[in-house]
């Protein structure tokens, strides 16, 4: 069957993650990815660690592509890509502001050409103002955006998600959802438009939650460790046998039952800890209690009876174990995590599809190529004479 | 200009942030979300303080542009309405959990019968198979679930979560995606289908580049490997405040200049240091290391001193900044993002607006976020319900 986006053509000249990923995705939704990347290579290209010599980070950022190179600043390839650009539906760019423009490729040339274009520009800090020149990347993003101070250990003042890639993919996942509304827009207008987009309101948005926070009380939100203003208990509680349970009480009807699953009726009867709102109120008194309450009994215990009473929970290991992650009944009965059979670097475990389509099925995964390994294939297609 | 799913219909089964999350984008570019509440209203309007009247700021900023509609599901009669709205509806959106929604007689193969084109999206924690299939979801479980935990805090400390609510957040960008693309899919073909999305998938697909990096890495190297053993990443501290910086863009002759201005010359030669400070800064190999050498020329710098600094000599540099620095920097005004929504009673608040700038179909805020049931009557007349039947349903305690 194919997919959602089967006949869509995605002209992607975009660099490192942010843009990639999201032609990536839209690649797993079924269109036609076509990655142009200049004769030296984009900067993922120098970005650690390698598998058999090519970086992670192009290997992973770009599945379900071909990938050609073009020199835009030769006049030839200029008008090859111009050509390609004549018969795709999507252009992805992620250049500094003004660069684009620069390779003769701004929206004005692309949509005088080709007036179905949906066209996105994605930039760190915006089109205009002081910082529109800069160029950031997820740590710049992280630090800049206040993403940082809200994260960390009781008391800290903050500090960084050493994942270095999730505002980029954040990023990545809105273009997705802006390129999706404009082709619906152009079913009904036969126009595409231009959309754009920078990572400072990405990651703000991300953040939306907290900000009402700090919007409505004009206070900053402290780090709280594995805790959360908001809802209590949502933390992780140490355990007899010295390992974590992360617990969450999200809901209302979860906190009789969670008293039951411990034990303590007690706190259930006690009235300053009956809605959420009071228990935010009263947290110290709570968290108190239940810190020395969890600590009486190993980890497995409290587990088992709090998933008998459906209340979320799970033990937070203390170290890494990717392959036990890997291996993880839930993992792989989702397909969460999945192995990858490639021409070029063995069978690297990669990201599951983050949807189930039961019409459209997104996928399968496919490897993407080397720099420019499918450049003659595609000029060929496109009817113009390779070198 | 109308936005891009205008003229759609969603109905919202879902409470929390995840799903409110997706249908608030999904409003914000057009579409209009019928947002199903039980009498006692949803999750979110109670995860607070703080409260703006009567309504958690955390529900105020998840919540504009829908129409509250009260309707116990627990109810057969309930039930009933919702496939009623679903008839006359394009979309369904829910989070019940798997196999919840069929209990109440509302799932996919439910409602199709009177209305086979429905796009249906379901939104789980971790998956609709597994042994964790039943299991409830929340916030920190799911992140922890998905190793977020091992790139925060310290080895073997207590563990530390994501800030922002990703797991939440980041499902609802992806449910949002699988919810437009089903449209589209309608749109040219006239099918339906459901479409699955989970929180554990989407923070796990988040995470790809870690799996792939360490199935069978050349050399256990790069930031993406090596995050697991850092100490927490704070950024360089300052006079007052901290910064965070690289040197990508930086030439010999810039990089020396730098050293020499900070009193740093005897570092110039130092290995750590070569090609231009590209490994002793940002996210390079001896960063933690070398840390302690910039802090110490930095604690004479006020944050502002260093980052003119650093651009002087064409170096990217930040501010490790707090919501209220972030605030007072104008570059938050040029993106127009923070957004003054006004209440009906009166009073407004602050939130962040759309992040799309669409040229021709712009995604914007119509509505404030909706009192509990405010649209009740409004909404089930416009379906075809009379006076006496809502009468009916809320004497039966059906609908508020």
């Amino acid at each position: 069957m194919p997919g959602v986006l089967d006949g869509i053509r995605v002209f992607d000249l975009s660099i490192a993650a942010v843009g990639p990923w999201a032609a990536k995705l839209l690649g797993e939704l079924g269109a036609d990815v076509i990655k142009v990347e200049s004769p030296a290579g984009e900067l993922s290209h120098a970005i650690p660690p390698p598998i058999k010599g090519t970086a992670v980070l192009y290997i992973s950022a770009n599945f379900n592509k071909r990938n050609i190179v073009l020199d835009l600043k030769n006049e030839r390839d200029r008008t090859i890509a111009l050509k390609l650009v004549e018969k795709s539906d999507v252009f992805i760019q992620n250049m500094r502001p003004g660069t684009v423009e620069r390779l003769g490729l701004g929206y004005d040339v692309v949509s005088q050409l080709n007036a179905r274009m949906v066209y996105v520009s994605a930039s760190a800090y915006g089109r205009t103002g002081p910082m529109a020149k800069e160029a950031g990347i997820d740590p710049t993003v992280q630090a800049f955006s206040g993403w940082c101070s809200i994260t960390g250990s009781p008391g800290s003042q903050g500090e960084m998600f050493r994942h270095l890639a999730h505002l980029d993919i954040t990023t990545s996942s809105m273009i997705v959802e802006a390129v999706l509304q404009a082709l619906l827009a152009r079913e009904r207008s036969g126009k595409g438009q231009h959309i754009t987009i920078d990572m400072i309101s990405t990651a703000l948005s991300l953040q939306t939650s907290r900000l009402a926070e700090y919007f409505a009380t004009g206070e900053q939100p402290q780090p709280m460790g594995s805790a959360v203003t908001t809802t209590v208990p949502h933390q992780a509680f140490l355990c007899q046998d010295q390992e974590y349970l992360a617990v969450g009480v999200v809901r209302a009807d979860q906190w009789p039952r969670f008293c039951r699953a411990i034990q303590r009726e007690d706190v259930y009867d006690d009235a300053r800890f009956q809605d959420n709102p009071k228990r935010v109120e009263h947290r110290a008194v709570l968290t108190a209690l239940l810190e020395d309450h969890f600590q009486t009994k190993p980890t497995t215990w409290w587990s088992q009876r709090l998933t008998q009473e459906r209340v979320p929970n799970t033990r937070v290991s203390r170290t890494v174990d990717f392959h036990a992650l890997r291996n993880d009944p839930q993992v792989t009965h989702n397909q969460h995590i999945v192995d990858l059979a490639t021409p070029h670097w063995g069978t690297p475990s990669v990201d599951g599809l983050p949807w189930k389509f039961s019409k459209t099925p997104a996928g399968p995964i496919r490897p993407g190529g080397l720099k420019g390994e499918q450049t003659q294939e595609v000029l060929r297609e496109f009817g113009i004479a390779g070198d | 200009m109308p936005g891009a799913l205008e003229g759609f219909r969603i109905i919202d089964l879902t409470q929390g942030l995840c799903g409110p999350f997706a249908s608030m984008r999904l409003g914000d570019a057009g579409a209009e979300i019928i947002k199903i509440e039980p009498l006692t209203g949803e999750a979110s309007r109670t995860m607070g303080p703080p409260f703006i009247e009567d309504a958690s700021a955390v529900f105020l900023s998840l919540n504009r542009n829908k129409k509250s509609v009260v309707v116990d599901l627990a109810k057969a009669e309930g039930q009933e309405l919702i496939r009623r709205l679903a008839s006359q509806a394009d979309v369904i959106l829910e989070d019940l959990g798997p196999g919840e929604a069929e209990k109440l007689r509302l799932g996919y193969g439910d409602v199709i019968q009177s209305n086979p084109a429905l796009v249906y999206c379901a939104i789980s924690a971790y998956g609709e198979e597994g042994p964790l299939r039943d299991l409830p979801g929340a916030e920190l479980v799911v992140q922890a679930l998905a190793d977020y935990t091992h790139s925060l805090g310290k080895i073997g400390a207590a563990p530390v979560r994501l800030g922002a609510d990703v797991a939440s957040l980041n499902t609802g960008i992806m449910a949002s995606q699988a919810v437009t693309a089903g449209l589209l899919h309608r749109v040219r073909t006239g099918e339906g289908q459901r479409i699955a999305v989970s929180m554990l998938g989407t923070l796990l697909h988040m995470r790809g580049i870690m799996w792939t990096s360490m199935t069978d890495p050349d050399e256990w190297y790069g930031f993406h490997l090596d995050h697991y053993t850092r100490p927490p990443d704070e950024g360089y501290k300052t006079k007052d405040g901290h910064v965070y910086f690289g040197l990508r863009r930086g030439s010999s002759e810039d990089w020396d200049r730098l050293m020499l201005s900070l009193g740093l010359e005897e570092y110039i030669a130092d290995p750590r240091f070569e090609g231009f400070g590209r490994e002793a800064t940002s996210i390079g190999r001896h960063a933690p290391e070398v840390k302690p050498i910039w802090e110490q020329a930095f604690q004479k710098l006020s944050n502002e001193e260093v980052l003119k600094l650093i651009h002087e000599f064409r170096g990217d540099a930040v501010a490790f900044n707090t919501y209220p620095s972030l605030f007072a920097h104008p570059q938050i005004d040029e993106l127009d993002i923070v957004k003054e929504v006004e209440q009906p009673a009166g009073g407004s608040f602050r939130t962040i607006g759309p992040v799309w700038h669409f040229a021709d179909t712009p995604a914007e805020i119509h509505s404030p976020p909706p009192a509990l049931g405010q649209h009740t009557d409004e909404v089930l007349t416009a379906i075809g319900l009379s006076a006496a039947d809502l009468q009916q349903l809320r004497v039966a305690g059906v609908i508020n």
